[in-house]
């Protein structure tokens, strides 16, 4: 804590300092102004609201916070971004809904506010942002539609994003002398191996559950295994050699895993984990802040972390949230200085050190950020290997996501065969895709 | 005519007035929107006007569509397994219940508690008594020495059975309520009269109670089946329709079309087949009623006739 206050302090000082070389007060136009931003529940953002005080001291500019659990954001922004005036100036988003604020024009390409000198801090240095996240989250319209390319431009900015990351305890590690998996051959054969050696413990904590679960876990295996859903021309490929790879992993991962692993979802693959039921956890980072938590957790100070094991290629998770102006919003110039504000380098490293998911390499290397947040070195390496593209954010992506997931559940659960399902996967996802017009040009 | 007869008869209509335009406001007009909302391809980031129309595509969509054929089948064996066994249980229970027994106040307040819990915190409890590890009943089996539990939720037949233990032990209360009203209220001189004929116990309730009461069973029945039909959030927090889709119901379908697929106008074709579904399932039990009420007036009719000769 005490360090928290040193580094904020510092940071405080620091850009008071630039400010006063500066001589004039980028921020005086919009003193006394009110920004009304939309924020999820979620321990990144809790973080951002112990830091947000000092934007307003800086600044003189009032934020008022309006913070919704992170499914009933999207029934709300949908709302108010279809007003005419909206009440919010700035809003957190989920990656799925850049695919439809884009496309519906209901969020402010940044394009201008960084071309305006009166708005734009030099000192600003974009190139640290980690460009996986902001690939993934941020900039639309270039390959794909979704990712970044020469066509594509900036709408939001990665805050509180995340990326998958492998958890394990390093004393059942130790006492069996076993190595921290660094491949996928390496990581299925462990989680085989460890309800042996530990009669009772699971391998690896993942989820599984019918839906979204089932498809997200399978996700994280088929990046790495060298899959994709989608081919550059929009055929589904989720049923090639790759694909069937990734679904007998995960079979593999939850017929070796904890007791009840087939209906694991996140938090019950994360509770089997922090109870000591399972010897690995491979899921989001954001679930790294709860680890060493002793209300929650009976396995603190025996966590290690890794990088998320290569197959083919090395392709982690990306994902969680993004920051950007509506094209609704009333304050749309004081709302860009507090986008700037939180993801510069000292707001980074402030909500850092409050427990937030930092957005800059440099943060992640930070010696003040590591003294209380070890682990955010190996996330560090970890994030260079992050994969914008490990799933397709379209808008028909979430009919395609829940029968993906309910059909792996059939085979995690009543023993289908897993090409057969994977070939009914790709079939239905062309008569979607075709559906939506992806076919037009073929 | 003159102005006062014609006052006279517009009175009546004016007494209807504000009941009709309260049923236009809240109940035409939200059908009529999700009627037309079923014709549109409607994503949420749009406003109703900005959708294409679409026709009937949505509707036959849904009839090509697999999951939705499941979802529909699921529904039917659902709400005909649990109201069936809700029927038996609940008449069951309020003839046993049916006399003076001391504390019956207080033991009938026991047994409708489960229907007065919120259906969000049935789900959390069910659900953490289905655990695998941790929960209540496999607990028990392994301490009576069975190797596993039984795969509550992960096992596509068991978690059927799950959602409908879980939605009998809640919903048998309502049925015991209504019956246990409707047999208080029974003539007692019709069962004073066949106690003197010598009737067994078994013929007073099947010959004289169950037939008295079945306009009210018949009632309790059409509102427990509707109700099942739209059962949502106990089976959204225990099994979330899964495993597969072995307890995907219809309303739990038509809540991801809206929330996860972002499809508006499937979701709004979807409510209203479920609607016609229950309309069907309304007009013919008012149907049967009504064929039975006129029955029973002919037979009341030449047992009078008889009675004169």
């Amino acid at each position: 804590m005490l360090n928290f206050f040193k580094t904020t302090g510092a940071a405080v000082a620091g850009l008071a300092l630039t400010a006063g070389i500066a001589a004039a007060n980028p921020y005086e136009p919009y003193e006394g102004q009110t920004l009304v931003v939309n924020f999820p529940a979620h321990p990144h953002f809790d973080a951002v609201l112990e830091v947000l005080p000092q934007f307003t001291e800086e600044t003189g500019i009032r934020v008022e916070v309006d913070q919704l659990q992170y499914l009933k954001m999207r029934a709300k922004q949908t709302l108010e971004l279809t007003k005419n005036k909206g009440d919010y100036d700035l809003i957190a988003y989920v990656v799925f809904s850049k695919a439809d604020y884009v496309y519906a024009d209901q969020l402010e390409n940044l394009a201008k506010y960084f071309m305006n000198p009166a708005l734009a801090d030099p000192n600003y240095d974009a190139g640290d942002l980690i460009d996986g996240y902001v690939a993934n989250v941020g900039v639309a319209g270039g390959e794909k539609g979704y990712l970044p390319g020469a066509t594509g431009s900036l709408f939001g900015m990665p805050f509180g994003s995340e990326t998958s990351i492998l958890g394990y305890r390093k004393d059942i590690f130790e006492k069996h002398g076993l190595e921290v998996p660094e491949t996928y051959d390496e990581l299925l054969a462990l989680a085989c191996k460890i309800p042996e050696l530990e009669p009772g413990m699971g391998g690896l904590a993942s989820r599984a559950a019918s839906g979204h679960h089932a498809s997200h876990a399978f996700l994280l295996h088929l990046a790495p295994l060298g899959g994709r859903i989608f081919d550059s021309e929009w055929n589904p490929i989720v049923n090639n050699a790759a694909g069937v790879e990734a679904a007998e992993a995960l079979k593999t991962i939850v017929e070796c895993g904890a007791e009840g692993a087939q209906t694991f979802g996140f938090a019950e693959a994360g509770a089997s984990f922090l109870q000591g039921n399972s010897a690995m956890f491979l899921d989001s980072t954001v679930f790294a802040g709860q680890v060493n938590n002793p209300s929650k957790s009976k396995v603190v100070g025996k966590i290690g972390w890794a990088p998320h094991p290569a197959g083919v290629r090395a392709g982690s998770q990306t994902g969680g949230f993004g920051i950007g102006i509506p094209t609704n919003a009333q304050n749309k110039e004081a709302a860009f200085l507090l986008m700037q504000w939180l993801t510069s380098k000292q707001a980074d490293q402030a909500i850092a050190i409050a427990g937030g998911n930092p957005s800059r390499f440099s943060t992640h290397a930070d010696a003040d950020v590591l003294a209380v947040h070890p682990h955010l070195e190996v996330f560090g390496e970890a994030l260079k290997n992050a994969d914008p593209d490990w799933r397709p954010i379209i808008p028909v992506w979430g009919k395609i996501n829940a029968d993906l997931g309910t059909s792996l559940s059939k085979v995690l659960t009543e023993g289908d065969d897993i090409q057969t399902a994977l070939d009914g996967v790709a079939e239905r996802a062309r008569r979607i895709m075709d559906d939506a017009g992806y076919y037009t040009w073929q | 005519m003159s102005a006062a007869a014609r006052a006279n008869r517009l009175t009546p209509y004016l007494f209807l007035a504000p009941a009709g335009i309260i049923l236009i406001f809240a109940l035409l007009y939200p059908i009529g929107y999700m009627v037309y909302a079923s014709f549109l391809d409607w994503s949420p980031s749009q406003r109703i006007g900005q959708a294409d129309f679409i026709g009937l595509r949505n509707y036959t969509n849904l009839l090509t569509d697999a999951a939705f054929g499941e979802s529909l089948w699921v529904t039917v064996k659902f709400a005909a397994v649990v109201v069936t066994l809700e029927m038996i249980i609940g008449v069951g229970l309020a003839l046993l219940l049916d006399r003076n027994i001391r504390g019956m106040t207080f033991l009938r307040t026991i047994f409708i508690l489960p229907m007065m819990i919120a259906p969000i915190v049935v789900g959390l409890m069910w659900r953490y008594m289905y655990h695998p590890t941790v929960g209540i009943f496999n607990r028990t089996l392994k301490s009576w020495g069975m190797d596993e539990g039984i795969p509550w939720l992960s096992d596509s037949t068991w978690s059927f059975f799950a959602v409908v233990i879980a939605d009998v032990w809640q919903w048998t209360p309502f049925i015991f309520i209504l019956s246990l009203a409707a047999m208080q209220s029974l003539p007692r001189s019709a069962l004073e009269a066949a106690e003197i004929d010598g009737a067994t116990e078994w013929q007073k309730i099947l010959l004289i109670k169950l037939p008295l009461m079945m306009p009210v069973l018949i009632v309790t029945l059409m509102l427990r089946l509707i109700d099942a039909f739209k059962v949502l959030e106990v089976i959204m927090v225990l099994t979330n329709g899964g495993p597969g889709l072995s307890t995907e119901i219809v309303a739990l379908r038509i809540f991801r079309t809206a929330q996860e697929f972002q499809e508006l106008g499937e979701a709004a074709a979807m409510s209203n087949i479920l609607l016609l579904m229950l309309m069907a399932l309304t007009i013919g039990m008012f149907i049967y009623t009504k064929i039975q009420e006129s029955r029973a007036a002919k037979m009341r009719k030449a047992a009078e006739n008889a009675g004169d000769l």
